[in-house]
């Protein structure tokens, strides 16, 4: 009797602990986190979505899945071997970018040094001054539609 | 070779987890002192309300045995919570995607992963965790483990320290480092990795029309507050299949900086705290230099070959740079989390992977990093012992036959959870139930399958071959390696701490183990102990690899 009694004492805290620590660590904690970030920061929260004409079109951090010779395409659809880790990488390298302005000049008739400036000008250094540069597919497409509204009015 | 900005960034992220980490140390040390703080105020009353409701005496003080065996079945308490969660989760709340419940042997693997800081995943979490379960199981874990670690490190320097009579109380540890370090230091990672641009939602997937017109599914959840935790914790499991490769996890340079930072943040912090919470501040000199020197020579192998480029298994947003720094970080500090796929990772970057696995002290994950070095120290102590011919000595107490017993268990668990398992997985043909894996080149595919059970021994978790390897063998496998590669040396140290406790000490010492000769000394011995243990594995893997000219794992 005695020993039991013992025993019961000794797991009390175990389980105890066990269930508190879920609901501190496992819920209280991100729902404070999601109650904060909703009100403060509601665009990062929610998937910092890209907008086209008043509708969501998808995430500035993924790979917008771009197909047609009228866009910059980024690398996953094209071919397994150069696919990145995620398979939605939403960049590609600067000299990617340049090399696919023939392809888009001759889609569209936008000038291919209209087409270079407009790359240029959305190029991202991997932080600040390091690593090669890249751009972001869809912020780059998204700036070709409403810099040329009447080449991509069926998209606006 | 990296160029002279690159070698500069290193520079200044390492620098800045080393001073951050020892001004983090005074404080880490008072938490556990049970010394005042500005927080007491609010948190006492609460943390009195916790002691109430466990029916636990705060004041009542714990040898080696109670201490291990608290918080082992508490471990094992928490993954029973989060096994029924997995299993359950189709008829839990927060399943926007009704995502059916994990099966028995994958659920197994994942709350064993989760509860002993490994994180290895044989799932991709995106299609296959319901909100409540990446909450209620998988960051759940990620705290309790890194809380677990962070205890079981304070109680074997509390059994090193001169006049003390106990290891502590696991519970108070446990729910201080909780309220008082984890927790306040992810609240505030959270918040900034949300500014930057990491989700934190609860609302489901949000289903979008893309600009060419197709649908496409924007996969958000609560990520920042996983993330802060995965890599501050040293745990590495992310939310997504791909971990912080995946943009959600990682959108941009700055949090893929910020999150090197975390994960080197804690172990570097509990470097600085040995020595002061020991009494002898010195003494945080042969880890410090053991830790980071070995880290250093990890960088160097990394390094050598031409950094990969933009190409198979990286994020452009990265580079080559960035991918293999991470990949050195991540398993020198036994976080296991990546931002490229291994595959497109450097046959020498992954050697230095598995040096920073197999030493698991460079410096390692937080507070079981630092009792791995305690082991070298110990055996290093012997050696040299045995060689000037005097009594071994370690803070003036004499080293005797059976704490060089209890170390060598602690070491040699690491070889036999690693190299017997990847022997039986070839032998009994249970890789053939791997996807794709005998169609690679030989030497590819051994180094995969040696990296899984070295990643699930060193309670690392980054791995080759992810949810491929949600097969009934690999599940139970490295469940077993994990289970054993964690608790076994824990509770070998705690052993030996315990047999400290009350020791005689001289006050002349023989030998001085605060010096920079010393310090020298031991990355020797480490490096003789590890290299000759598991040379013959690393040639027939990457070295193999290396010499067949590959430029990365892709077969």
């Amino acid at each position: 009797m005695a020993a039991q009694k013992e025993q019961k004492q000794g797991y009390r805290p175990v389980v105890v602990l066990s269930l508190l620590s879920l609901l501190i660590c496992g819920f209280l904690f991100p729902f404070v986190v999601t109650g904060i970030s909703q009100v403060a920061l509601p665009s990062q929260a929610n998937g910092s979505l890209a907008q086209l004409a008043g509708r969501n079109v998808g995430s500035y951090y993924i790979d917008n899945g771009f197909t047609l010779p009228v866009f910059f395409h980024a690398r996953n659809e094209s071919n397994p071997l150069v696919a990145s880790a995620s398979g939605v990488d939403p960049d590609i390298t600067l000299q990617d970018a340049l090399s696919q302005v023939i392809g888009i000049h001759n889609a569209t008739g936008i000038p291919t040094s209209d087409l270079i400036v407009m790359v240029k000008s959305h190029q991202q250094e991997t932080l600040w001054v390091l690593g090669d540069p890249y751009v972001n597919v869809l912020v780059l497409n998204l700036a070709l539609i409403n810099s040329y509204p009447s080449v991509y009015s069926s998209y606006r | 070779m990296i160029d002279a900005t690159q070698t500069f960034s290193i520079i200044v992220i390492l620098g800045a987890a080393l001073v951050s980490g020892s001004l983090l140390a005074p404080y880490i040390v008072r938490v556990f002192n049970g010394g005042p703080s500005r927080f007491d105020r609010i948190l006492d009353p609460i943390e009195r309300r916790l002691y109430r409701l466990m029916g636990a005496k705060p004041e009542a003080t714990m040898g080696w045995k109670e201490y291990f065996l608290a918080a082992l079945l508490l471990n094992v308490g928490q993954m029973v919570l989060a096994f029924i969660i997995l299993v359950y989760q189709n008829v839990l709340p927060l399943n926007p995607q009704g995502f059916p419940g994990l099966s028995l042997d994958l659920a197994f693997n994942t709350v064993v992963s989760f509860a002993t800081n490994t994180n290895l995943q044989h799932y991709n979490g995106e299609a296959t965790l319901s909100y409540f379960s990446q909450l209620g199981a998988i960051q759940f874990l990620q705290f309790t483990s890194a809380a677990t670690g962070i205890c079981c490190m304070v109680a074997l320097v509390r059994g090193f320290r001169a006049g003390s009579a106990n290891l502590g109380n696991f519970y108070v540890d446990f729910i201080r480092s909780l309220t008082r370090i984890l927790l306040p230091l992810c609240l505030m990672a959270a918040l900034v990795f949300v500014a930057l641009g990491v989700p934190q939602s609860l609302g489901g997937y949000v289903p979008v029309k893309t600009v060419e017109g197709s649908t496409q599914t924007i996969l958000v959840g609560p990520v920042a507050s996983l993330v802060s935790i995965m890599q501050l914790g040293t745990n590495g499991g992310g939310y997504y299949g791909a971990n912080s490769a995946y943009p959600f996890q990682n959108p941009n340079p700055a949090t893929d900086v910020l999150e090197i930072y975390l994960m080197l943040l804690l172990p570097t912090a509990l470097v600085f705290v040995f020595g002061e919470l020991l009494g002898k501040k010195r003494e945080t000199r042969p880890i410090l230099i053991g830790t980071y020197g070995l880290f250093a020579l990890d960088l160097a192998i990394a390094f050598i070959p031409p950094l990969p480029i933009v190409g198979p298994g990286l994020e452009t947003r990265f580079g080559g740079f960035f991918s293999t720094f991470w990949t050195v970080v991540t398993t020198a500090v036994t976080t296991g989390s990546v931002n490229s796929s291994l595959s497109g990772i450097h046959p020498l970057a992954i050697l230095s992977a598995f040096m920073g696995m197999l030493i698991q002290a460079t410096p390692g994950g937080k507070g079981v990093g630092v009792m791995y070095m305690v082991m070298y120290i110990v055996i290093t102590v012997f050696v040299v012992g045995l060689m000037t011919g005097r009594t071994p000595e370690y803070l003036g107490m004499k080293i005797t036959a059976r704490d060089v017993k209890l170390v060598m268990v602690a070491f040699l668990i690491h070889p036999l959870v690693i190299l017997v398992p990847t022997v039986l997985a070839y032998a009994t043909h249970a890789v053939d139930a791997i996807p794709g894996l005998t169609s690679l080149p030989t030497s590819v595919g051994f180094t995969q399958v040696l990296y899984e059970f070295t990643s699930a021994a060193a309670n690392n978790g980054s791995d080759f071959l992810g949810a491929s390897a949600n097969t009934p063998f690999f599940n139970l496998a490295t469940a077993i390696v994990i289970l054993v590669g964690r608790y076994g040396p824990i509770a070998v140290l705690l052993a030996l701490a315990g047999s400290m406790v009350g020791r005689k000490r001289s006050s002349e010492h023989s030998l001085k183990t605060d010096s920079n000769t010393f310090s020298l000394v031991l990355i020797g011995s480490i490096l003789l102990l590890v290299v000759l243990t598991f040379l013959p594995f690393l040639i027939l893997g990457p070295v193999l690899a290396y010499f067949q000219g590959m430029v990365n794992f892709f077969g």
